[in-house]
């Protein structure tokens, strides 16, 4: 269990204990608190942090980097640590799942994790190690994934079941371990971070906050293929299908035109009504209705309502806005 | 409505005809949590009206024989509060509903039985060109599906009916199935477990039955520095797609040489690309995909009358003998006088129909498909 600190038993374990922040001050501690800086470090730099140990060890370092994590208190890198603590569990899983003998604590470890974290039915067979869970299970998750491969339709699928390898199986909660491990950070309430820890987010917080700012230098150079395909059809005179509209309409108020600049190019439609058009436009731009602006559809989407026209330069992108971007020199 | 043109005439009968029919069926049995849907209808002036909400069957009926529609439609949608904006209506969750539609199939016979109406004038033009009579308007293009047009759809029906039960694993008893009204069959997926599927989920589903975005990796081909190279995938080839695609193979799980030798045949890793889109194109329901996606969506009501052409959206328990054009005709028998655009045969009710007059005296079930249609106005003169 030294490898899945964030299971309620860990949690547990620190209350059984008793244990304070205030010990963290105490000088054996510092093994603890450099060991979660070593983890961290490992993980702004882009690598999972492999080393493993005991497990009072283990939970004690996961409960120190929340700690640095919490105290630091930039999103963007709670955002990356989450992820990659999801990364280094995702290793382990996948070992321990593929290799572990005993079905019996195959089985333990799929309830814990699977079943008593996420809520998944699965089911793993003891001699080929393929888990079984249903459709719904899997779609709720591998929909959000960008991959094609993670498209049910290339899925092994029958009767109502989709069949994993165990990494599959494991990749697939790679998010909502994510996500809770970053739910945890965020709800953590700490009154006061032990000076030591204080001084060693600083340390970090230097070191990497430039590098996880995010700063919007981008620009479009030129306009992907679906966009230029819609914009031909409107420039002769034809009339688009709605969801083309929905694109193209989504993807000029992403590049910063105006409603104005949108609404104007829209008027080639042969069935262009300006007071449709300008409802549409600023309900997309979230100016009316829901207040919510819309974003632009998925590559992927596009695809399944016959609106891609991919050329080469599409390759890897997972939505139009991707298109053409450089960076400034 | 554009179909129908405007006159109050023809908009007088028709709202007697669909009084009648909702007067006389006040049940809609296969209405299933009618508090929590949103309804929407559709005016005989085009005007839609959405986030109704009704407590009980006999509300509903109230209100259709009260304002007489068009078109009736619900919510596939459970909401908490139906009638509030959308953003304000608390989704709960939505049944999930695949539409096919004759149109989509390109049957070859479809232009044989198609009138292009003018959207302006009316007037019916033999080719889909700027309107001849009037020489302004579009022409909308209007087709009366014929026994070939049925036979393919409801090939369509059976092969999405096979993919949701095998693949998906559907229990028929969640499944019921609607011929439209029109030109089209709905699949009504109650299934508690999937109720609550996101837009993403659906679309996911969506493009399986398709067949949209199956990769050339998912059966062991993958892209290599010299071409291509085979590695069967983990999960073998012999379940979903991968087993339709190995099927028309010929491939199983021990065929590596044999998928090789295709490959190759096939010119490589592109070539065998396209042999995999021309099978999945085969294989794929011509399903509409954005109205399954949609989970904010509103569906013509089972058991109201289609505006498009006077027919009932109907259950459809035995695909093999439903007969449509004699299933779902439930209008009156009593016989008005109607102007015809044109001269044309139909069957209804199991009743032939060759109109060949301007001037023809028909059961009210054929006037009402030919007003809906726009090839025809009623005459009230005789």
């Amino acid at each position: 269990m030294a490898k899945y600190p964030f299971l309620q038993e860990a949690s547990a374990y620190i209350q059984e204990t008793k244990f304070d922040f205030e010990e963290f001050d105490r000088p054996e501690m510092i093994h603890i608190i450099n060991r979660a800086v070593e983890k961290l470090d490992s993980e702004l730099r882009g690598k999972i942090y492999s080393n493993l140990d005991e497990y009072e060890i283990e939970i004690m370092t996961f409960l120190v980097s929340l700690l640095l994590i919490k105290s630091i208190g930039l999103e963007e890198i709670s955002r990356k640590c989450s992820l990659f603590e999801a990364m280094r569990v995702e290793k382990f899983l996948s070992t321990d799942l593929s290799n572990e003998r005993s079905l019996q604590k195959k089985k333990l470890l799929v309830q814990k994790i699977f079943q008593e974290l996420f809520k998944i039915d699965i089911d793993v067979d003891s001699t080929t190690s393929i888990c079984k869970l249903s459709i719904a299970d899997y779609l709720h998750r591998a929909s959000k994934m960008n991959e094609q491969e993670w498209k049910l339709i290339n899925r092994s699928v029958k009767d109502g079941y989709v069949y994993l390898d165990t990494d599959e199986a494991v990749r697939l909660i790679r998010n909502e371990l994510s996500n809770l491990i970053y739910t945890r950070i965020k709800n953590m309430k700490v009154s006061e971070v032990p000076i030591l820890i204080r001084s060693k987010a600083d340390e970090l917080k230097r070191k990497y906050s430039g590098r996880y700012v995010y700063r919007n230098q981008f620009k479009i150079l030129e306009y992907p293929p679906c966009i230029k395909h819609a914009l031909e059809i409107i420039n002769k005179g034809e009339n688009l299908p709605h969801s083309a509209r929905f694109m193209l309409a989504t993807y000029l108020l992403a590049i910063g035109k105006t409603e104005e600049d949108v609404i104007e190019i829209f008027k080639n439609s042969p069935d262009y009504n300006e007071k449709i058009t300008r409802y549409q436009v600023e309900h997309l731009a979230g100016k009316k209705g829901s207040h919510i602006k819309y974003s632009v559809p998925s590559c992927d989407k596009l695809r399944s309502e016959d609106l891609c026209f991919a050329i080469k330069e599409c390759e890897n992108l997972i939505n139009p806005i991707q298109f053409g971007r450089r960076k400034f020199k | 409505m554009n179909q129908i043109g405007n006159p109050n005439e023809n908009i007088d009968f028709l709202r007697e005809v669909f009084r009648k029919y909702y007067f006389d069926n006040k049940y809609f049995p296969y209405l299933y949590s009618i508090e929590k849907r949103e309804f929407g209808y559709r005016k005989f002036d085009s005007l839609v009206v959405r986030h109704l909400s009704f407590k009980n069957a006999g509300e509903l009926v109230a209100e259709l024989i009260r304002n007489v529609p068009l078109d009736v439609y619900y919510s596939n949608a459970y909401y908490g509060l139906p009638s509030n904006p959308i953003n304000e209506k608390q989704w709960e969750g939505a049944d999930l509903i695949f539409d096919i539609d004759i149109k989509d199939l390109n049957i070859p016979c479809f232009q044989d039985h198609s009138y292009y109406i003018c959207n302006l004038c009316g007037f019916v033009n033999s080719d889909q060109k700027v309107c001849i009579n009037c020489n302004k308007g579009k022409t909308l293009d209007i087709s009366i599906p014929c026994k070939k047009c049925f036979i393919a759809i409801k090939k369509e029906a059976a092969k999405l009916l096979d993919f949701l039960c095998s693949d998906l694993g559907i229990k028929e008893a969640f499944i019921e199935i609607f011929f439209s009204g029109n030109a089209g069959f709905h699949f009504h997926v109650n299934d508690p477990n999937i109720r609550n599927l996101d837009s993403n989920s659906r679309s996911n589903v969506t493009d399986y039955i398709i067949g949209n975005g199956f990769m050339c990796e998912s059966i062991g081909v993958r892209k290599s520095r010299n071409g291509f190279m085979i590695k069967l995938p983990k999960g073998g080839i012999m379940t979903g797609w991968r087993k339709k695609i190995a099927s028309n193979l010929g491939i199983n799980q021990k065929s590596e040489l044999k998928l090789k030798h295709i490959v190759e045949t096939s010119g490589g890793y592109e070539g065998f690309r396209n042999e995999i889109n021309k099978i999945t194109k085969k294989f794929g329901v011509h399903i509409d995909g954005p109205v399954t996606n949609d989970i904010h969506r509103i569906f013509r009501l089972p058991g109201s009358i289609n505006g498009k052409s006077g027919l009932i959206k109907t259950k459809c328990d035995d695909l093999e003998s439903f007969n449509p054009t004699n299933d779902a005709c439930m209008l009156s028998d009593s016989e008005v006088y109607i102007n015809l655009k044109t001269s044309l045969k139909i069957n209804l009710k199991n009743n032939n129909f060759r109109l060949d007059n301007t001037l023809e005296k028909v059961p009210s079930y054929v006037a009402v498909y030919l007003i809906c249609k726009g090839l025809a106005t009623i005459n009230k003169n005789n």
